[in-house]
Order: structure tokens, then sequence, then C-alpha cells
């Protein structure tokens, strides 16, 4: 199903945006990020439903938890998208 | 027993410390190591912890807040980031080895800003007058660990950001007790342990970073984090994080930390104030005793230091230990707090109190040191 992993550079950070995101209503999951998504290995990361990002990287740029990077998956793929 | 020793150790913990702490043995793995739920558990306790620490010491990031293994373990941390080998510091007179050895490990030039015992402007003085360009870090225990004496922390605090010297609190014996706000005072670092104030297990400790402080680490190793690459990472907590965590500790503290906050720091400061009061009147009545408090106890929390004419401290300390109450006598790894109030030579016996300590006990107390006072004479 198609959804967006927001990469966080380590698990704290990314239960931060869970939190942030949880206090404004977005439902999110903390994820291992799959391994080929980074080069300097182990990294956590915030999966959203597709129709929440906008309002996701709005309310995580308001509390200063900027995302590493995004990735979008659909069709089975992961493929890097700018915030 | 009657315990009268949690200036070292707060050894009657709320039942729910030993719950969570068997819970987590049973249901929790290692935070930032899995996504399998024993993993996202210990994870999510984990950051619970830190969000709740951050909360009642007013900083709004938890991942400024560092578990470490004791109180000296997050001084140690603190100081070696900001002092060099050589550097340049500013302690108070009330320091204890936790700060005065790794200083002296960094063949640090440490000057003392000391005065004499329960009088906070004269100790802020000191301060005034040894703070100035240069020095790397200011370091002050909020509460002397031997006398109970509370320093003026604020003002402290105040002087260091308003001359732009860093400053480093050591909260062992405060957080929990006092109010400390990181925000307010702006300080570079608050050290604390888990297992005193906190009502933690003993093995948990918490530092506390300001923003944007320069931190270097004492360990490296994993971290659950950048694996491949082979420096730290540069984040907090991770930086200062390495190797698995104390997982049923951390659970322990953060049950801890609850009851503190459901019964509040002002209930509880009270409560040992009260006791330190009572403590202190009954002692100073027996011939030969002297209590170090000043009447009325201002500027001083629940520690209280005592000697007796004639008698060794430490031989004080086993007969109450004879009798059933644990106090510690010595000098209580704070020689230089015994330099600057004189008892160097002879050393204290020390009573300390928790939340947990009743007014029976204290009248308990009494007939045993006047006993044990009597045998030895």
């Amino acid at each position: 199903m198609e959804h967006y992993l927001i990469l966080a550079r380590s698990v704290t950070y990314a239960q931060r945006m869970q939190k942030a995101l949880g206090r404004t209503g977005i439902r999110s999951q903390i994820f291992r990020a799959p391994r080929d998504l980074t080069d300097l290995g182990c990294a956590y990361a915030v999966k959203l439903t597709a129709g929440d990002l906008s309002a996701a990287l709005t309310v995580l740029h308001k509390d200063g938890l900027d995302p590493v990077q995004i990735f979008l998956y659909q069709r089975g793929l992961y493929r890097e998208v700018s915030p | 027993m009657i315990y009268f020793d949690s200036a070292a150790t707060t050894f009657q913990k709320p039942p729910e410390v030993a719950a969570a702490m068997w819970d987590a043995l049973a249901s929790m793995s290692s935070p930032g190591r899995g996504g399998y739920p024993a993993a996202v558990r210990a994870a999510d306790m984990s950051f619970q912890c830190r969000s709740e620490l951050a909360e009642l010491f007013g900083l709004s990031n938890p991942e400024q807040v560092v578990f470490t293994l004791n109180a000296t373990h997050a001084l140690n941390l603190a100081i070696k980031s900001l002092v060099p080998p050589g550097g340049r510091a500013v302690i108070s007179g009330y320091e204890h080895n936790a700060v005065t050895r790794p200083l002296a490990a960094l063949r640090a030039r440490v000057e003392i800003a000391a005065g004499p015992l329960f009088q906070p402007e004269a100790v802020l003085s000191a301060f005034e007058r040894l703070i100035v360009p240069g020095v790397d870090a200011v370091i002050c225990s909020h509460v002397s660990n031997v006398f109970g004496f509370v320093q003026p922390i604020e003002e402290i605090a105040s002087l260091c950001r308003s001359r732009k010297v860093p400053l480093i609190v050591d909260a062992s014996q405060s957080a929990g007790v006092l109010p400390l706000d990181m925000k307010a005072l702006g300080a570079a670092f608050i050290g604390m342990p888990g297992h005193k104030g906190l009502y933690g297990p003993q093995g948990t400790g918490v530092l506390l970073c300001g923003e944007g402080v320069p931190v270097r680490t004492l360990l490296e190793g994993g971290t659950g984090s950048l694996s491949i690459q082979q420096e730290m990472p540069e984040f907090l907590p991770d930086r200062l994080e390495a190797g698995t965590h104390n997982v049923p500790g951390i659970a322990g503290l953060l049950a801890g930390v609850r009851y503190v906050k459901r019964r509040g720091l002002e209930k509880i400061l009270d409560r040992e104030r009260r006791l330190t009061h009572q403590a202190a009147e009954g002692l100073s009545r027996i011939p030969g005793v002297k209590v170090y408090a000043l009447p009325g106890l201002p500027h001083q929390a629940g520690v209280l230091s005592l000697t007796a004419e004639g008698a060794d401290v430490e031989s004080l300390g086993m007969a109450l230990a004879e009798r059933g109450v644990a106090a510690r006598a010595g000098v209580h790894c704070a020689p230089l707090a015994h330099r600057t109030a004189g008892t160097l030579d002879s050393g204290t016996l020390r009573l300390s109190f928790s939340d947990f300590n009743k007014k029976e006990e204290i009248s308990r107390l009494f007939p045993v040191i006047w006993g044990a006072l009597e045998n030895r004479r």
C-alpha cells in the first residue's frame, strides 16, 4: 500500500516526530528503515499514509524536527522525494 | 532497620519501582535495537522516561536527556566535555570527589569559591571574584552531600550567564527534592543520580545537556544508529549512550520519577526539612554533640551532620548500626566539603532523610545516640 517513510537520525528522534504528529491528530508508526534506504547503517523511520505528508511536514518543521530523507513507497519500490 | 542514609541511596522505594523493573525484565529487550515488540516496548518506555525527566527539569527536548550509570558518570561526561586537560575550573567549597577527581585527572587549574556553611551570600561573593574570562567551566553542587547546605545556584547561574562561562550543576542531593529548571538556569549540564531523590534503582543516573553544548564521549560503541559510520553519532542522546541500556533500571527510574511528580517536590522537601529540624533540635540537646545546622535550618535540605566530643564518628556509626540505625560516618567522599567546614580531621556522622522516613524514627534515634555515646565515654 502506498505510504511515505520519513527517515529519522535515531529512534529517539523518530519518537519525537511521532509524538509531535500525534499531538495534531496525524497517525504514524515507527519502523526500522529498510537497509537499502540508508548509506550509514541502522536507522529508524516514521511511516505515514500518503495523504498526510504535507500536513506532517508542516508540523515537523514547526517543531524543528526536519527529516533526514523522505521516501515514497509505490508499486513495491521506495523512491526518494523532496520535502 | 531505621534508614538514615538517603544521601547515599534512597533504600526505601515506592513499590511500583520494583514492579516496573520486573515488568521490564519480563517484557522488554533493548531500545533502538529492533522493530519487534520487545524492542519497541523498551524504546517506548525509555522515551517516556526521557520525556518525563525533561518535563520535570524544564527541558523541551527529550533528546537532551542522557541516561548514565550514576551521577559520577554524568559529571565526568560534563566536566570532560568542557574542561580540557590543563584547563581552568571554578568550583564551590562543597564539591564531591565526583567533581574534584575528574578535575585532578585532567590536571586542571582549580579555584575554589568557598564560603562558610549556610552562608550563601559568602559563597556567591567568592564565585563573583573567581568567575573571569578564560574559565572553562564553573561546577557547583546544588546541595552539599555532607551538610545539606543549599547553595545559591540560581544566583551562581545568573553570574555564569552574564560572564558567559558554562555552568555544570551537580544535583545529586537536590534532584527530586528542590525545583531545578535547566532552561531558567541556562546551565550547560546538570548531572544527577537516579537512585537518590528520584527513587530509581542503583545503576541509574541522568545527564541533562544544554542545547548546542559540545559533548565529548567517554565510551564509544554501538548505538543502534549510523552503524556503518565508525565515529560516534554527533547527535544526542546516542553520542553519549554507547552500548546496551539498563532497561530495567530505566523502567524503575520512570516509576520513581512518577512517584516524585505525584507527591510533589514541595511535600517531599517539607517532610525532609521537618525531619531534619526534629533531628537537629533533639541531637543538639545531647551533651557533647555538635550539630551542623543553624536554628530554623535556613539554606539546608534533608541532610544533617554531627560530631560528638570524645567519640570517633566511625565508631559511633558502627554503634548505631549495631542498634539498627543505618547512618554514614566519615568523609563521605567529599574531603573538600570537610576542609571548607573545618571537619576534615574528625569527619562527621551524617543523617540523611527521604520521603519514607517518619518522625517516630527520629524520636527513636535519640536514645540510641545517647546510649552509643555513654558506652564510649
